[in-house]
Parts: structure tokens; sequence; C-alpha cells
């Protein structure tokens, strides 16, 4: 019988490259690339000023079978324990109440992070012309399917098990009005997947993953083990153990192009723009959800940052990459002024704008405002007031008719929304670096919030088009908006967000939001 | 209720859009829109809020009228307004190639994407060019980044300030 022409070609290689007598994986790994597949001729379908070396290396050179061996062995423990012993122990309704509240937000955002990086992945894997990287690159491919089911799980897990399930269900329902959803979808999504490939591996891989998934991934099972959820570690740490395999990858992207003199042209340059693309949202967010989403409290964030994203990624990881010509980002130390007061800057607001969340909010204790006195002198005086103010006016009661928004509308403090970032900043009622900066463009006005985020405006202006909530919905009552932008549970009044998270506190509801009278309006129109 | 999916100024483009009957009708208005309100430098900003939506629809309407007047190997070689798709790539790349201004670049791959992206354009032709102009205009604009102070990059771009705090 005839053979095929493409058995006849396997034939033929296995009688050139004979197969291992062993099963070792790094034996076998090291007879598929003896196959010496000819990428170089690969034409990309996605732009790059870089040119990737042919001849790259892969550090964890895993076989695709080997992977799954091992993966399926983590699912199993991972699903098991969860399904088990946990459901069997409650442990979902055992979580302290504003920690169940963070992870609607840490978990469904995180979903939409790895969702957008297997694209991120996938396009490097089309970029990359060196058959070891590419082997790499589909490893983080086959990973990101895995993180975006776990992250969409751990939501899915609280919403049947635990407390108060809306907002753990179907939170991007709501994505047209709350303001973290854009500067999420900037950091996890056009950073990830648009433009340069490897500037959008340099986002993914070596400021996302090598940066701050310590901060955030692991940090986070910390922060969930003392606010008494034992899901959130299970599956992060499950998580976290193939991020080593993506940081490599970053590692293995910069040494692919690193004797390509071009580019050293444009290295440093998209590194910065990357640290900062990522470090403006994730700074402040990832500092709000940990220390006011929670009651029990680990560390101070900035002590977390300084360890991890200063001295760990700033100095010890990209300083190992110094040999291939990259620097430590010039926006580092901005950043680290950014680390001790932004997230404070930002609960303050994302308090005020509470009705547009998918998530509940708490204002701090006496016991919480002594912590943040203790740890961050001078926050009494600035944030600690306010607080006590908007408590005061019934800010949780539906029937006080206050929404703190009011507050900074009343003391003349116009919240504005960065273009680049999308991150909300106040600049007259703030301790952060945070400055206003506002250019008008054929008669359109833009707000920054940074010298680092104008620059890339105005380096590449056609790519910060996203329109913030104040301009979509100026001039509209705020309760329609919500009814609009799916922000009710399923009863079609109620309000998923919530200024508490008490159990005998009143729920608000679309009916007391109208009749406050809250009217958006653009604070851009006024200058 | 008016609101933001459901309202009149998306209304009044639901009806012109239904009057199309002809592809090169189709063409023209999908141009003539884009430029006047896609463009990213443009002037006019009324249909800000609902100019995305309304290209999908003048969009949706031109690959209907494609699809019914061009035969297969149109569909695969010409544009809408009937010119050669390669032609009119090889043209945009040829002229991007011989660009060492990065303000004259962003130009060229605007105005090519304006004027070429789907449906107007074939996806096969259109992608590839576009990457090749991406790519150029990148290396363009990421060279000698930091060389201009911001305030001699303000003027540059021709932006007025409004505020600096």
């Amino acid at each position: 019988m005839a053979i095929s022409s493409a058995t006849k070609a396997a034939t033929d290689a296995l009688a050139v490259n004979r197969a291992p007598v062993s099963v070792g994986a790094q034996e076998v790994h090291r007879w598929l690339q003896s196959f010496t597949w000819d990428f170089d001729k690969n034409r990309t379908k996605y732009s790059t000023k870089y040119k990737m070396a042919n001849d790259t290396k892969e550090q964890f050179k895993l076989i695709a079978k080997e992977y799954a061996r091992m993966e399926s062995v983590k699912d199993e423990r991972q699903f098991g324990s969860l399904q088990d012993v946990l459901t069997r122990v409650d442990a979902a309704n055992r979580v302290h109440p504003k920690w169940n509240e963070s992870m609607k937000v840490i978990s469904n955002f995180l979903e939409v992070g790895e969702y957008n990086a297997i694209a991120a992945t996938g396009m490097l894997w089309d970029s990359a012309t060196a058959p070891e990287q590419k082997n790499g690159y589909l490893g983080q491919v086959l990973d990101e399917i895995r993180h975006t089911n776990q992250c969409g799980y751990i939501n899915y897990y609280f919403a049947k098990q635990g407390q108060d399930a809306a907002g753990h269900n179907d939170a991007r329902r709501t994505r047209a009005i709350g303001p973290l959803w854009k500067g999420m979808k900037r950091v996890f999504s056009d950073g990830f997947i648009s433009g340069d490939a490897v500037e959008c591996s340099i986002n993914l891989q070596l400021v996302g993953e090598a940066c701050f998934t310590n901060p955030l991934i692991v940090a986070v099972t910390e922060w969930a083990s003392a606010n008494g959820d034992e899901m959130t570690p299970t599956v992060f740490l499950s998580i976290e153990t193939d991020e080593l395999r993506h940081m490599a990858n970053g590692y293995q992207t910069v040494v692919s192009i690193a004797n390509d003199e071009a580019a050293s042209k444009y290295l440093n340059t998209d590194l910065n723009n990357a640290f900062w693309t990522q470090q403006k949202y994730f700074t402040p967010v990832l500092g709000m959800m940990f220390e006011y989403g929670s009651h029990f409290k680990v560390e101070p964030w900035v002590k977390t940052w300084n360890r991890w994203v200063y001295e760990d990624w700033g100095g010890i990881w990209i300083g190992r990459l110094g040999k291939y010509g990259v620097e430590s980002p010039a926006s580092l130390r901005d950043a680290k002024k950014d680390a001790y007061w932004a997230h404070h800057d930002l609960f303050l607001i994302a308090y005020a704008l509470w009705p547009t969340g998918f998530f509940r909010l708490t204002l701090p204790t006496a016991e919480e405002a002594e912590w943040y006195e203790a740890n961050y002198p001078g926050w009494y005086d600035m944030y600690g007031v306010v607080y006590e103010e908007w408590r005061a006016r019934g800010c949780e009661d539906p029937n006080s008719g206050f929404l703190p928004i009011q507050w900074f509308i009343e003391n003349n403090h116009p919240v504005y929304i960065d273009r680049v970032s999308q991150v909300p900043f106040c600049p007259s009622y703030s301790k952060g670096a945070s400055t206003l900066r506002v250019l008008e463009l054929n008669g359109k006005k833009h707000s920054f919030s940074d010298q680092w985020g104008e620059r890339m405006w105005l380096s590449e202006p056609e790519r910060y088009e996203c329109q913030n909530i104040f301009e979509q919905y100026e001039g509209r009552e705020l309760s329609e908006v919500i009814a609009e932008g799916h922000g009710v549970r399923s009863d079609g009044k109620t309000l998923i967000a919530q200024p508490h998270t008490s159990k005998d506190g009143k729920l608000w509801t679309l009916d007391d939001i109208k009749k406050i009278g809250c009217v958006f309006a653009d604070p851009l129109k006024a200058l | 209720m008016a609101n933001i999916h459901d309202n009149p100024k998306r209304d009044e483009w639901v009806k012109k859009i239904a009057g199309l009957t002809t592809l090169a009708a189709g063409h023209a208005l999908l141009k003539d829109f884009r430029v006047k309100h896609m463009n990213p430098f443009k002037t006019d900003w009324s249909l800000e809020l609902d100019g995305q939506w309304i290209e999908c629809k003048i969009e949706e309407k031109v690959a209907l009228l494609k699809r019914a007047e061009f035969n297969d190997a149109k569909f695969m070689n010409n544009c809408t307004c009937g010119a050669n798709a390669q032609e009119v790539a090889d043209k945009a790349v040829a002229e991007m190639d011989a660009c060492t201004d990065m303000y004259k670049a962003e130009r060229i791959h605007i105005d090519f994407r304006l004027a070429c992206k789907p449906p107007v354009m074939p996806v096969n032709v259109f992608l590839d060019t576009d990457r090749l102009l991406g790519t150029k205009l990148m290396e363009l604009r990421n060279t000698d980044y930091y060389a201009l102070p911001l305030e001699e990059l303000r003027k540059v771009r021709g932006v007025k300030v409004i505020t600096l705090q």
C-alpha cells in the first residue's frame, strides 16, 4: 500500500534522527529540536520593529505531553480540595465580607488579563522564528487558557458557595459604568495585545508577570488567608507556579532581540512606557484592594511594593538583563512616590463613586484608621476626617440622601480621568504625585496626571481615544445610567454596588439614587 | 427613552444606511463618514459617542452590497471603489518606505486605514499592508523618543495648553 508523503517525510526524518530510548522529558525535547524545523522565513502577521533571533533557546524545555501531565495534576489538587474539603467546611461563608467583595474585583479583573494573555502569547508564537522560543510561548498559551478558567472558577465558586453572589456572577455586564474597568482594560488588554508584538511581550512578560504577579498573585494569597479565604490561595498559588515559565519567556524575548543593534534604539523606551502603563493602574488599585478591601491587615502596601517592585524587579531582575542593554525604567522613581499615597487617593474617589461599581465598599473602622495612621502618618488629617464626615452625613444609609461624590462637588474638588491610564484622580485633594495637565487638540480637551502619560499621548494620540464616563454620560442622571449599564441585582432595582458590607444595613435601590438627582458633568467643560 | 445605545442620532443614520442600494453609494458614504467622524485628527466631534456604532452599521451594509455586486475574483482582489487592491497597497507601502518623518508617516498610516479598512479593501491585502506600514511607523516614532522636551513636543503636535499644574 502506498504511504502518504507526510508519512514518508516522517519516516525519512526518523531515519536521520533516531528516537530516544527513554521517555525523559529533557531527552525528548532535545530530540524534537534536532528536527531543526525551519521557521527562519516565517512571516509574522504582526507589526514589530524588533528582529527576533532564529537560534533563541528556551529555559523550561517542556514538551506538550509532559506539560499536560504536570498541569492535570495541579488541576486535580486544586479542584479536588475546592470541591471536597473546602465545600464541606463551608469555607466560602467564613470569608470576611469585605474580602469577599475584593475577590469580585481581583478575580474578575485577572480573568480579563489571563484571557488577553492567551492572544498575546499566540501573537508572540507567530512573531518568533526560533523553534525553542516558539515552544516556550506555546506552553504559555496553554497556561493562560488554564488561568482564565481558574479565575472564572473562583468567582463561580464564591457565587455558588459563598455570600452575596451579586458581582461575583456576571461582573462584566457593568463594564460600561464602572470607572475601574477602563484602566484595567488599558493594562490587561491594550497593553498586552496592541502595538508592537515585542512591546506587548515587555508589557505582559517583563513587567506584568515578572514585576506585578508577585505583589498581585502571591501577596493576594497572604491577604486572602488573613481574611479567612482558603479558596484563593489554593487557586492563585497554582496559577503562580506557571508564572515562572512566563517570566523566563520574557527574559528570552529580550535575549532574542539583544543581538540586533536596532533594538537598542527602542528597548528601554518600550520598557519605560510598559512599566509606567502597568504601574499606573496596579500600584494604586492593588494597594486599595488589599488595604481597604480587607479587615485583617498583612503589611502596608508600600512595603510590599518596595520589596517586590522596586528592589526585586527594578533592581535584581532588570539588573540581570543589564548585560543585554536593559536599564531600570526612568519612571521607577516617580512610581515609588505613588506607592505611598496613590491607593489612599484612589479609595477616596472609588468610595465617592461607589454606585458605579459591581462590588460593595466599606469605610475604614476606627481600628483600621489607627492602622492607617500608624503606617502612613498624616493619613487621618487627609482622609480620616473626610470619612468621618461622610459617615456622619449617613453615606451608608439609603435614607440619608447623601452620596460622597457630592462632597467633592460641594468643596470644589473636581475628579478628572487620565486619558492614557484611565485612572481617576483629584488634583486638588490628593497626597499622591498626580498633577493636572489639560491639553486641547482640534477642539477636544484631554486631561493627564503625569508627564509619562502625557508624552505617550503626544507621541501616539490615536492610541488613546478611550472616552471616560464623564464624557459618555454628560448630562445624564446617575440612576438612569446605572439601570442602563446593568448595575442592578436580579430584582431589577437594588444596586449590585453598596457603600457597606453590613448584613443588617439597608441596601440602596435605583429610587434612592434617583431622589438625590445626581447628574454626570464633564469637569473638562468647565476649563 | 433616549440612551447611549438607542438614540435619535443612531436612528437617523440607520434610516440613511437602509437607503443605500448600490456599492458605489455605500463606498462613498463610508469613505466620507470615516474622514469626517473616525479620523483621529477630526475637528467635528458631533458623533464622538455614536460614531463607531454607526461606522459598523455602514460597514455591514457595504459588505452586503459588495457580496451582491462582486464576483469571486473581484471580491479577493478589488477595493469597493473598483481599484486593484494590491496596487493601492503597494502605493501606500512605497510612500511609507520613502518617508523619514514620523508625523508624515502617521498620516500615511491613518489615511490608509481610513480609506481602506475592510470591507473597502479585501482583508488578505489590508492586514499585511497594515503590518508593513505599522512596522515602519513604530520604527520612526520610537527612535529618539525622548529627544524633545514636553514643551517642544506639545508645540510640534499643535496642542493648546489649557492647564499645567
